[in-house]
């Protein structure tokens, strides 16, 4: 792998430690760094391909249970408040935006800003996770309204609705897992920026998090209506 | 860093090479962010104005429509992220490809699976046997789950009492009382819906001439009290 010995590193014309960003050398398998940009960037779009499939399997079997169970999922729709899904749906997009702009960042050597981005969309994805667990989880938690056979609540109007919680709690919950990651993710970035490993002339990391990120509100964009909007 | 010029100054193009890659304008992204917005307001007026023709008006749209508008959004939606944010679009194109040939056999799943079970009742009606699959969590007793819940939840000392109150609070008549699902539904709604049927059915499914034992749980023709 590509490792930057700082002491013996190239200096600048006045001597001064050049950044970590401006050392990096690829690893020895490629011909130069736009090479192994272009190479990891295309690794990370077949990965979200398999992203992508992921979810795909959780929406077939939306849409499988739902043409069977109309009903079930006519009511189970209504047991969502609109105003959470929103105001999800919203921190996620700003958090796209937010991290395009850290893409930006990067790219222009704007360190500083590279890192608040970094920071303001890892708080958004806190805060995706806050609303999702406080509002809706814990109280759906508390009612009963569990997937399957951990089903309580006694309101139900069908007897199928255990399978729309199903749906519900299987595709928000492991889309909550992919927006845990991304969090980790960025930190972890973040602890790059601090150290100035991303810049310019290196920003491949940067880019890679970026697209992982911009799937996962791709997929509660899909989600969004599906779950809560469409009765 | 060789080439430093403004990227701020007017009639500066707004994305550019530097030693390859694009770099896209702050204006561009946040002209993109806005029309996010945008859309899912739209998507959000859109499905509480077919609750509101619904309840007020009483047109009842056919889910397919609500579905269909829907989709279409969040597929625009999509479409700008993937081409802005994510610069599809200033990207090799072969990512594209990649991209593009996941989204179709995301189709193809979706489409041969809905295919499937939307054409299920389309088969021979004298002699068919279909079964209208899904699980209704029956256990070994034969009752579904969320008749367990309700009949658990019955009991005073039970923590969801309160919302086995509120459930069964009206609507206990006998039968033809149209139930209370809190939200008022349009005449004549599920009438006709055969999503209560689990388990194979044979010979003449005409409606009306279904088998009489088949109704095991006791859902027999419109909707009675719990």
């Amino acid at each position: 792998m590509a490792t930057i010995d700082v002491h013996n590193a190239p200096r600048d014309a006045a001597g001064e430690a050049l950044p970590l960003y401006k050392l990096y050398r690829p690893a020895a398998h490629y011909r130069d760094r736009e090479h192994e940009f272009d190479a990891v960037k295309m690794g990370v779009w077949v990965f979200l391909a398999t992203e992508i499939l992921l979810f795909s399997g959780m929406f077939v079997g939306y849409a499988v249970l739902r043409m069977l169970h109309p009903e079930a999922f006519y009511n189970g729709s209504h047991y969502l408040e609109v105003k959470w899904g929103l105001l999800n749906t919203v921190v996620l997009l700003f958090s796209s935006y937010t991290v395009a702009a850290a893409v930006r960042n990067a790219q222009m050597g704007q360190l500083t800003w590279l890192k608040r981005n970094i920071v303001i969309t890892m708080l958004c994805g806190v805060a995706f996770l806050l609303v999702k667990f406080v509002f809706e989880y814990s109280k759906k938690w508390a009612e009963g309204k569990l997937p399957g056979m951990f089903f309580s609540y006694p309101g139900a109007h069908d007897p199928s609705e255990p399978l729309w919680w199903g749906i519900y709690w299987g595709a928000t919950g492991i889309h909550a897992v992919h927006v845990t990651i991304g969090i980790a993710l960025f930190g972890w970035l973040y602890l790059g920026a601090r150290r100035g490993k991303y810049g310019p002339e290196h920003y491949t990391a940067v880019e890679g998090v970026a697209l992982y990120w911009h799937i996962v509100d791709i997929v509660w964009i899909f989600l969004f209506p599906l779950l809560y909007l469409v009765h | 860093m060789a080439n430093h010029h403004d990227h701020n100054a007017p009639g500066h193009p707004p994305e550019h090479h530097h030693g390859g890659h694009v770099i896209i304008a702050p204006s561009t992204l946040l002209g993109v962010l806005v029309a996010l917005l945008a859309l899912t307001g739209l998507t959000v007026g859109l499905a509480q104005l077919e609750t509101l023709l619904m309840q007020s008006f009483n047109i009842v749209l056919p889910q397919w429509v609500n579905v269909f508008v829907a989709l279409s959004i969040a597929a625009l939606k999509t479409t700008l992220v993937v081409l802005y944010f994510m610069q599809l679009r200033y990207d090799n194109p072969l990512n594209t490809l990649v991209f593009i040939f996941t989204m179709i056999t995301v189709c193809f799943f979706l489409g041969f699976t809905m295919t499937d079970i939307g054409t299920r009742r389309s088969i021979d009606r004298i002699e068919g046997e279909y079964t209208v699959a899904g699980g209704t969590g029956l256990d070994g007793t034969g009752t579904p789950i969320t008749v367990r819940a309700a009949q658990a939840a019955s009991n005073p000392d039970h923590p969801l009492h309160h919302a086995w109150l509120k459930a069964h609070g009206h609507g206990e008549g006998g039968h033809g009382t149209k139930r209370n699902v809190g939200f008022p539904l349009p005449a004549g709604a599920f009438e006709g819906s055969s999503a209560w049927q689990s388990r194979p059915v044979t010979g003449l499914t005409l409606p009306g001439f279904a088998p009489e034992g088949d109704h095991g749980d006791g859902h027999g023709h419109g909707r009675g009290g719990h």
